[in-house]
C-alpha cells in the first residue's frame, strides 16, 4: 500500500548544489579577505599628505630602500595612518559583527545597535567617564586607567541591551514594533542623561566630547587601540561560537532548544558580545552608524543567512567598508576632514530605507 | 520508551494538564487525541522539554528535567504546530538545521545527501533551492518534518530507540500527503523508533495508531488500543457531540475514508 520513498529504485547521485550556498559563501570569504588586504594599504596611502602607496608598502614590510620615504612621511604613515587603519579594521569588524549577532538574537533583520539605543547607552557610559572622570568617578578612572572609557561604554551598552531584550521579548517571541519603540525610548533616555552631562561639562571636556561625538577615526592612537582592542578582539573571537546557536534560533527559541542548543547561554553570550563590541567601538570612535545593518543585509542577499559564514564575512566586509569610508572622509574635503559618521550615514540611511521598502510585506509592524 | 507518571503542567496560575500517566513504547505510534483546549499541545510541550512539569517524565530511563538540551536532542525530534522564520533560508538550509545536534546516525558522504533524501521522503524532491517563505503552508509543514527527520534519521542509534514528537503533523495537508506523512511515522515506528503524534482526524488515528491517549479537560480520559478507546459513549462525551463508530452514511451519500486510499 504505502511505498517507502527509500524503497524506490536508487539512482547513483551526487549532492546537487541547489539551495546550497556554502560554496558561494566560502568564495565570498576569500574575495572579501583579498579586498581587505587591498583596502588596508590603500587606506595607508590615502590622505592629505602624498606619501606613495608603494613606499608605504615597502616601509611596512621593513625593506624600504633608504630614503624612499621622508622622515615626515614615515611619521605620518606609522604614527597617524597605521593606528587609524588598524582601528578602522577593528571597529568596522566589530560594528558589522555586532549587527549580525543582534539581528540573530532578536530574529529580526532590522535590529541594529545604532537604531535600538545600544550605541546611545554605550555613549552615555563613555560621556560619564569624559565628564565625571576627574570628579565623581575619579576612583574608577584611577583604578581602570585607559580601560575606564571602553569599559564604561561596554556597561552602558550591556545595560541597554539587557533592558531592550527584556522589554521586547516575551516567551521567546520578539515583537518588532516593541523592539524598535523600546529602542527609541532607551535611546532618548540615554540621550537625555548624556545631555545633562554635557550641560555640566567644562570647556575642555566640551571640546573632548565634540570630537568624540562626531563619530570619527581621527585621533586614533596606539593607546586607544590598546584600550579598545582587547574587548573588540574578545567579542570577535566569541562570535563564531554563536553561529550554530543563532542559526537554530532563527526557527524560534523552542525549536532551537529541541535541536539541542542551550538557548539561555547562547542569548547571554550574544548580549555580552554585542555590548562589548559596540561599547568598545563607541568609546574610541563615537557613534558610527549603519555599518551594523548595511553589511549583514548585503551579505545575506549574496550568501544567505547562515551565521557560520555571515559572521566572518561581515567582519571582513565591515572592516573594508569602514577603511574605505575613512579614506573618503579624509580626502574628499582635504586638507580638512569629514567625520566618518557623516559618510556612513549618508550611504547607510538611504540603504536602510530601501530595506524597509523591500521588506514592507515581510516585516510586519 | 517515554514514560509519564502523574504529569501536571501549570501555565501561570492555571493548571492545564493534570494527572497524566502513560508510556509511549518504541515500535508504537502513540496518538494523542481530544477536543480543542483539552491540553494536547501543552502535554506534548512538557514531553519535549519546553514547559516545566510536576510528576515524572522519563526519556530512555532518565528524568527529563535533569537532561541538557544536547542530550534530549539525540533522543527525540520535535515538529511544532507552526514555525515562523525570520531570515531568507532556502529549503535545503532549513532541513540541514536538523543536523545541528550531530546525532542523525548518518555519516560521511551519506550525510551530505541526507537533507535531499529527507525532502524526497516528504514528497518535496526538487524543492531544495526554493526559498522557505515562498512555499505554501502545507509545503512548509513538510519541510519542517524533513528537518525533524534529519535530526533522528536512524530510529535506533547506539541501541537507543528515538522518538518523533509531532504536533498535528498533517493539519494543513491534502489527503495524499496526510497518508505519506503518517506512513513515514509508521515506518519510523516499524524500524524500532517511537512516535507520539497529536492528531485530529479520528479515521487516520484508527488507521495508523497502535495506542491512543484521549485527552479531556487536561486529563487522560482513556489510554489503550484504538478499538478499546474509540467507543461511541466515550467519544460522544469527550467531543461533546453524538458520534457513532463504524456507521456509514445513508446509501448514496458520498463519503471518503483514508482507509480506502492506495498510494
Amino acid at each position: 500500500m504505502l511505498q517507502r520513498v527509500s524503497d524506490m529504485p536508487v539512482v547513483v547521485r551526487k549532492p546537487s548544489t541547489e539551495g546550497d550556498r556554502r560554496q558561494r559563501a566560502r568564495i565570498a570569504i576569500v574575495i572579501l579577505a583579498v579586498a581587505l588586504g587591498a583596502a588596508f594599504p590603500f587606506s595607508l596611502a590615502s590622505g592629505a599628505s602624498d606619501a606613495s602607496a608603494l613606499a608605504v608598502l615597502a616601509e611596512l614590510l621593513g625593506n624600504g630602500a633608504e630614503g624612499a620615504m621622508s622622515a615626515r612621511d614615515r611619521i605620518i604613515v606609522m604614527d597617524i595612518r597605521l593606528p587609524r587603519a588598524v582601528l578602522g579594521v577593528l571597529i568596522g569588524a566589530a560594528l558589522a559583527v555586532s549587527g549580525a549577532v543582534m539581528q540573530g538574537l532578536f530574529r529580526n533583520p532590522l535590529a541594529d545597535p545604532g537604531l535600538v539605543g545600544v550605541s546611545a547607552g554605550a555613549g552615555l557610559g563613555a560621556i560619564s567617564i569624559i565628564v565625571l572622570g576627574g570628579t565623581a568617578l575619579a576612583p574608577l578612572t584611577a583604578l581602570l586607567g585607559i580601560y575606564s572609557l571602553p569599559l564604561a561604554a561596554f556597561l552602558g551598552g550591556l545595560l541597554t541591551t539587557l533592558v531592550l531584550y527584556r522589554v521586547a521579548t516575551r516567551r521567546g517571541q520578539t515583537s518588532v514594533a516593541t523592539m524598535l519603540l523600546a529602542g527609541i525610548a532607551l535611546g532618548a533616555m540615554a540621550g537625555a542623561l548624556s545631555g545633562l552631562l554635557v550641560y555640566i561639562a567644562d570647556d575642555r571636556q566640551l571640546r573632548d566630547l565634540t570630537f568624540w561625538g562626531l563619530g570619527s577615526l581621527a585621533g586614533a592612537t596606539w593607546l586607544k587601540i590598546a584600550a579598545a582592542g582587547p574587548i573588540i578582539a574578545a567579542a570577535l573571537l566569541a562570535a563564531p561560537f554563536l553561529a550554530r546557536g543563532l542559526n537554530a534560533l532563527s526557527l524560534g527559541e523552542s525549536t532551537a532548544n529541541h535541536l539541542g542548543i542551550p538557548v539561555q547561554r547562547v542569548k547571554s553570550v550574544a548580549i555580552v558580545t554585542v555590548a562589548g563590541a559596540v561599547g568598545a567601538s563607541v568609546a574610541v570612535s563615537g557613534g558610527i552608524g549603519f555599518v551594523g545593518i548595511v553589511v549583514p543585509h548585503l551579505l545575506r542577499l549574496v550568501i544567505g543567512p547562515d551565521n557560520r559564514y555571515l559572521l566572518p564575512t561581515a567582519a571582513l566586509l565591515g572592516a573594508s567598508l569602514l577603511l574605505l569610508a575613512d579614506s573618503v572622509s579624509r580626502t574628499i574635503v582635504a586638507p580638512a576632514e569629514l567625520p566618518i559618521g557623516i559618510v556612513t550615514a549618508a550611504v547607510g540611511a538611504p540603504f536602510f530605507l530601501w530595506i524597509l521598502l523591500r521588506k514592507r510585506g515581510v516585516v510586519d509592524l | 520508551m517515554i514514560e509519564l507518571s502523574e504529569v501536571a503542567v501549570d501555565i501561570g496560575p492555571k493548571r492545564i494538564v493534570s494527572g497524566v500517566t502513560f508510556a509511549a513504547q518504541a515500535g508504537d505510534v502513540t496518538a494523542i487525541v481530544g477536543p480543542n483546549g483539552s491540553g494536547k499541545t501543552t502535554l506534548l510541550k512538557a514531553i519535549s522539554g519546553e514547559w516545566a512539569y510536576r510528576g515524572s517524565i522519563s526519556v530512555a530511563g532518565r528524568e527529563l528535567r535533569t537532561m541538557k538540551p544536547w542530550q534530549t536532542a539525540g533522543l527525540r525530534a520535535v515538529l511544532p504546530q507552526a514555525t515562523t522564520l525570520s531570515f531568507p533560508f532556502t529549503v535545503l538550509e532549513i532541513v540541514r538545521l536538523g543536523l545541528t545536534s550531530g546525532r542523525s546516525g548518518v555519516e560521511g558522504a551519506a550525510l551530505e545527501l541526507l537533507a535531499e533524501e529527507a525532502l524526497e521522503r516528504v514528497d518535496l524532491a526538487g524543492f531544495a533551492g526554493r526559498f522557505y517563505q515562498e512555499l505554501s503552508g502545507g509545503e512548509q509543514q513538510r519541510v519542517q518534518l524533513a528537518r525533524v527527520l534529519c535530526q533522528v534519521w536512524q530510529p535506533v542509534l547506539d541501541g537507543q530507540a528515538r522518538f518523533l514528537l509531532l504536533d498535528e503533523p498533517v493539519s494543513s495537508l491534502d489527503i495524499k500527503h496526510q497518508l505519506i506523512i503518517m506512513g513515514i511515522a509508521r515506518d519510523f515506528a516499524n524500524a524500532g523508533g517511537g512516535v507520539i503524534a497529536i492528531l485530529h482526524d479520528l479515521n487516520l488515528t484508527a488507521m495508523f495508531a497502535d495506542r491512543i491517549v484521549m485527552m479531556h479537560r487536561g486529563r487522560a480520559e482513556a489510554v489503550g488500543k484504538p478499538a478499546d478507546v474509540l467507543v461511541d459513549e466515550r467519544i460522544s462525551r469527550v467531543f461533546e457531540c453524538g458520534l457513532r463508530v463504524g456507521v456509514t452514511p445513508a446509501a448514496g451519500a458520498p463519503f471518503v475514508l483514508p482507509q480506502s486510499a492506495s498510494l
